[in-house]
């Protein structure tokens, strides 16, 4: 380490978002020289809790893995325990999972779109967004029940139907999503406020994005058209049309247009599955206490940020002998240490912010308590601000 | 070709590279899954085989499992239209194996959770660091491994002061 050189540890208070990893960087003067993460500050066990559970409880366990893509995982855990049970689930319930994953992805990308404009400090746009994103949790809650955690997936299919009478109505309320991501696609690819703070900033190469095994929008906005609903379908992804989305940017502002763009194919997929909605059942029995047989499976599920990747192993029994999660921010740390390199620190909060991470869903295993730290420490609050007073 | 013949294909070219009593089993439970268990001394062959001949560039996660004889390590590789799993076993009382992080860049943080959680050690990793276990853990307490029920968790860091 040369004698310009100083070291700030940022986080584990939200860095960017409001939950907690640690990141050391190694700066030079206005530059981000090195840096290193640390995380696991989240970490509750979940793993090892599902060993001692049965599949319906991990069922509820594995939903709270993340508070904003809790259908993703909900998702590719039933399609994993179906997998090994050799079950095959009804036509009507795969279009109702899918049209769950696609609501669930407009909210997760339009909430994202909101914190990136605070981060920039462009909060009148941040209370836009959140407000018009309050249509798709609406939309959520009438289908499900539910804003958050909608417990609409389950081993054999779906716990709840879609109304018939209700479709045209929820068919206008995507019309009107559709319209204000319209608006908000304008603003973020015109406005010069939003413009100058993303074009250019946390640049990742397309080889790079490749080799340190990226996900999901990051993966997309460095130029590779790759999306597991397309590279691996699962459920009806491969009978509906859409189409992947990626930019060749690789900054910041390729991965606004990358995750506003999928907003759009996402209402796409919505409404056709409503319109197309196979008539039928919506699950086959499968019993509070039922056993799986032996086996093994992998499920892969685009979540909204990207490759999400469930294991389990059974060894017969009511509960699973292994299960393992990798959420898809963990793919994405060290795509993020590599955009981090070489910009300026008054842009990590928005860098940071970039891979949309959910430290919640990276961690899971372990209770922490956290040792004061002695060194100086910039609290996101204070980055943020920071970041903003920097470009006045 | 089919799907099906060439995960048979990917298998058959495979086990000759790498020797028929090297591959220990394989199986192709469905469309896009192959399942591969090999020696623990072949595994950085096979992993450079597999990137540099069949395009598995990108490293998913790696996985651990407690099988009580052993420590299984399956390593997720993903491209379009296929998830391999190649796996090997390590002996419970000597839980090494080589690290494969210069030959796939995504693999540093997968290696180090594996080896926070069930205390296999890779060999060769450049930052062999806690990741996710916190820095005041007890040394030796795997959470992931069988022998450590919640309960003899609980007990072992509530009698450390923390």
């Amino acid at each position: 380490m040369s004698e310009r050189e100083f070291i700030i540890p940022v986080g584990p208070q939200h860095p960017a978002l409001k939950e907690p990893a640690n990141f050391t960087f190694r700066v030079d003067g206005e530059y981000v020289v090195d840096v290193e993460p640390r995380i696991g500050y989240n970490h509750r066990g979940i793993e090892k809790a599902m060993e001692s559970r049965t599949y319906i409880q991990n069922l509820y366990i594995v939903e709270r893995v993340c508070g904003i893509c809790s259908n993703s995982h909900q998702t590719c855990y039933t399609q994993n325990v179906e997998e090994v049970l050799g079950m095959e689930i009804p036509e009507r319930a795969k279009y109702i999972r899918v049209l769950l994953a696609e609501l669930e992805r407009i909210h997760s990308h339009l909430l994202w779109l909101g914190v990136a404009a605070h981060e920039i400090g462009f909060d009148t746009l941040f209370y836009y967004i959140w407000r018009d994103r309050e249509v798709v949790m609406d939309l959520l809650e009438l289908i499900s029940g539910n804003r958050v955690n909608y417990a609409i997936p389950t081993i054999g299919g779906v716990r709840r139907d879609i109304a018939e009478d209700k479709i045209p109505q929820y068919l206008k309320m995507l019309d009107v999503l559709e319209e204000r991501t319209k608006f908000y696609k304008n603003i973020c690819a015109t406005e010069r406020t939003v413009f100058v703070r993303v074009a250019g900033v946390g640049f990742l190469s397309k080889e790079d994005a490749v080799r340190l095994s990226s996900v999901g929008p990051t993966l997309r906005a460095s130029g590779v058209a790759s999306d597991i609903r397309a590279d691996s379908p699962y459920l009806v992804y491969d009978e509906v049309p859409w189409n992947v989305i990626s930019y060749n940017g690789g900054d910041v502002l390729a991965n606004v247009l990358v995750r506003v763009d999928e907003v759009f194919e996402s209402v796409r997929i919505c409404k056709y599955c409503l319109e197309h909605l196979p008539d039928g059942p919506i699950r086959v029995k499968f019993s509070p206490l039922g056993k799986v047989p032996e086996g093994e499976a992998v499920s892969l599920v685009e979540a909204p940020r990207g490759e999400l990747v469930h294991y389990i192993q059974s060894r017969g029994g009511d509960k699973p002998y292994r299960y393992k999660i990798r959420a898809p921010t963990l793919g994405n740390i060290p795509a993020v240490c590599e955009k981090l390199r070489g910009g300026y620190i008054a842009d990590i909060p928005i860098v940071l912010a970039g891979i949309d991470p959910c430290f919640s869903c990276t961690d899971r295993m372990v209770f922490v308590d956290e040792n004061k730290d002695k060194r100086w420490e910039m609290s996101g609050e204070q980055l943020r601000r920071y970041g903003i007073e920097w470009y006045k | 070709m089919s799907l099906m013949d060439d995960h048979k294909r990917l298998i058959g070219e495979f086990t000759e590279f790498l020797g028929a009593e090297n591959v220990l089993e394989s199986k192709v439970p469905r469309e896009r899954r192959v399942f591969v268990t090999i020696k623990r001394d072949r595994l950085r062959d096979a992993v450079s085989y597999l990137r540099d001949h069949e395009g598995l560039t990108h490293i998913t996660t790696i996985s651990g499992v407690d099988a009580g004889d052993g420590i299984e390590i399956l390593y997720h590789l993903t491209k379009k239209d296929l998830s391999l799993g190649l796996r090997v076993k390590v002996p419970m009382e000597e839980p090494v194996v080589d690290s494969i992080v210069d030959i796939l860049s995504g693999a540093p943080l997968y290696e180090r959770e594996v080896h926070d959680i069930l205390g296999v050690v890779f060999e060769g990793h450049p930052n062999m660091k806690r990741l996710i276990l916190p820095d005041e853990w007890p040394e030796g307490v795997q959470p992931l491994l069988k022998k450590w029920s919640l309960e003899k968790i609980r007990e072992t860091i509530h009698e450390k002061e923390w």
